[in-house]
């Protein structure tokens, strides 16, 4: 009786996000409509049309090199991912229980955020030289400041009511996180992950385009220099259809799953 | 004696708020704390409970666990009822399904729905939610519950329905309660002594054991008690609204 039920109300929640995805689409097509328009204006060789477009993305497809650098792209916007959000969550949490931690750490934070990300690219480039580090480094620094800015917010604002019935229990540092502070923290962390998701993919291409690493970037470099104009839209299709992909193939239903407790007080016709 | 507190004195930034308060809690018997607004009752009981740590004397326990419930229910808003319920139990290391089992009899004695029980907090009503608070802290056995002005918030006809639960609970389980009140008629209902504090640091000035046990006195009984104290001049203070800060 149990897995039946839980299986259904899986389903349910399935059925209404991929339904929700109408009204994406129809934003997408508004989006395209608008880019045929200006294609019809300035012609091919400045904006090619969105069906030139979608065939360049079909012939990218075919070619073997391009998954192998869609491949090294994606492995680097990962781990830059990744670290970003381990390191900067994590320094916010501590930040947000420890008034002295999060005293030394801010100014840090501040400074991070002060240097422009192309000097980062220069930088990573002296210290990595054009392997996928200088594109990792980027993306840690761009995305690391949101993270932690994430965690800090989220414990500090934890609620000491709920805490203090766990301790009245007798629960301990770790459960009390566990069960109080984390599922509160993550409501201030889903919006600066996907944020973050967002972040690596297109710095990750900007890295790799500046250090010429290989990649997208690399790719986009290439194709910039021959003036193939298609295949520059493509790969930008591409990129953009991957951090779509992060977005709401990944992040979104995984919230959630671990926020159902939210919408649940809702009235039914607000779900979504 | 399972709990006592001796010559307990706590401060605020300075500013004190009691001084040498003793208090003990015999084994099954429900003391009723009332004082004015202010007085610091919570945190006499925030005291008992280990919550916080007084700044003079000490406090002796005599059992094994206690439970609080709160004035409001606190119950986990991403647990549903259940697992809010059995949260004492998943702490103490309870194993999954006995704990469930326990939250599912705990939530039929307090008189929760078992179709409630996959409900989230934010769908539950207040009545319900402070119930399931209550539940929550008996699913652990507890020897000693500390309830802080647990039913302010509910109307009046389900706060006598809580009342009974509470007065029940503690016949059928012996636990020893302390019940932090300032609505006289509430402590004159469901305690066996009653201890008032004073508003003016002076401690505690009334210590009655009330005639009767809880459950078994009629309205008429308690109204009695009630109108005779108000003239009592230890309880002046708390109807007398013009407290000087």
């Amino acid at each position: 009786m149990k897995p039946v039920a839980h299986s259904l109300a899986l389903a349910g929640w399935a059925g209404r996000y991929l339904w929700s995805g109408w009204a994406g689409a129809a934003g997408l097509f508004c989006f395209a409509a608008a880019w045929q328009a200006g294609h019809e204006f300035y012609g091919s060789f400045v904006l090619p049309s969105p069906l030139e477009t979608l065939d360049a993305v079909a012939a990218l497809m075919r070619e073997p090199q391009f998954a192998e650098a869609a491949k090294a792209t994606a492995l680097r916007s990962l781990a830059g991912f990744a670290l970003a959000t381990g390191i900067g969550t994590t320094a916010g949490a501590i930040a947000g229980y420890s008034f002295a931690a999060m005293r030394l750490m801010r100014p840090i934070v501040t400074v991070i955020l002060g240097v422009p990300p192309i000097a980062w690219i220069v930088l990573a480039l002296i210290w990595f030289g054009s392997t996928g580090g200088s594109a990792v480094l980027t993306v840690v620094v761009a995305a690391l400041p949101i993270s932690f800015a994430g965690g800090l917010e989220g414990v500090a604002t934890r609620d000491r009511a709920l805490d203090a019935m766990a301790r009245s229990f007798g629960a301990g540092m770790w459960t009390r996180f566990r069960t109080v502070t984390a599922p509160h923290l993550v409501s201030y962390l889903f919006p600066a992950w996907t944020t973050t998701a967002g972040t690596a993919w297109k710095v990750t291409v900007m890295a790799e385009l500046l250090s010429n690493s290989g990649g997208i970037g690399g790719d986009l470099a290439t194709a910039r220099a021959l003036f193939d104009i298609p295949r520059v839209m493509a790969l930008i299709v591409v990129v953009v259809a991957f951090a779509l992909f992060t977005e709401y193939a990944l992040l979104h239903p995984l919230r959630d799953q671990l926020e159902r407790w939210r919408s649940a007080g809702l009235p039914w016709g607000v779900k979504r | 004696m399972k709990l006592r507190l001796e010559g307990i004195g706590h401060a605020f930034l300075g500013r004190t708020v009691f001084e040498g308060l003793d208090l003990s809690l015999d084994p099954g018997e429900v003391v009723a704390l009332i004082g004015p607004s202010g007085c610091g009752k919570t945190t006499v009981l925030q005291i008992a409970a280990g919550l916080i740590d007084p700044l003079r004397g000490r406090v002796r326990r005599a059992y094994q666990r206690h439970a609080v419930v709160f004035q409001e229910a606190r119950l986990l808003p991403w647990m549903t009822a259940r697992d809010n319920i059995a949260y004492g139990l998943r702490v103490a290391g309870a194993r999954k399904k006995p704990r469930l089992g326990i939250a599912e009899r705990r939530a039929r004695e307090v008189g929760l729905h078992p179709n409630d029980l996959d409900k989230f907090p934010i769908e539950l009503s207040g009545g319900m939610r402070q119930r399931a608070a209550v539940a929550r802290a008996l699913a652990i056995d507890p020897d000693v519950v500390f309830f802080d002005e647990p039913f302010t918030a509910v109307d009046v006809g389900l706060k006598r329905i809580l009342q009974d639960l509470v007065i029940e609970a503690a016949a059928r389980e012996h636990f020893s309660a302390l019940f932090v009140t300032h609505d006289l008629s509430e402590a004159v209902r469901v305690a066996h002594r009653l201890v008032v504090l004073s508003g003016h640091q002076q401690g505690i000035v009334a210590d009655r054991v009330i005639a009767g046990q809880p459950g078994q006195r009629s309205d008429r009984d308690i109204f009695e008690i009630v109108e005779a104290w108000s003239r009592d001049p230890a309880f002046t203070e708390l109807f007398d609204g013009g407290r000087d800060t």
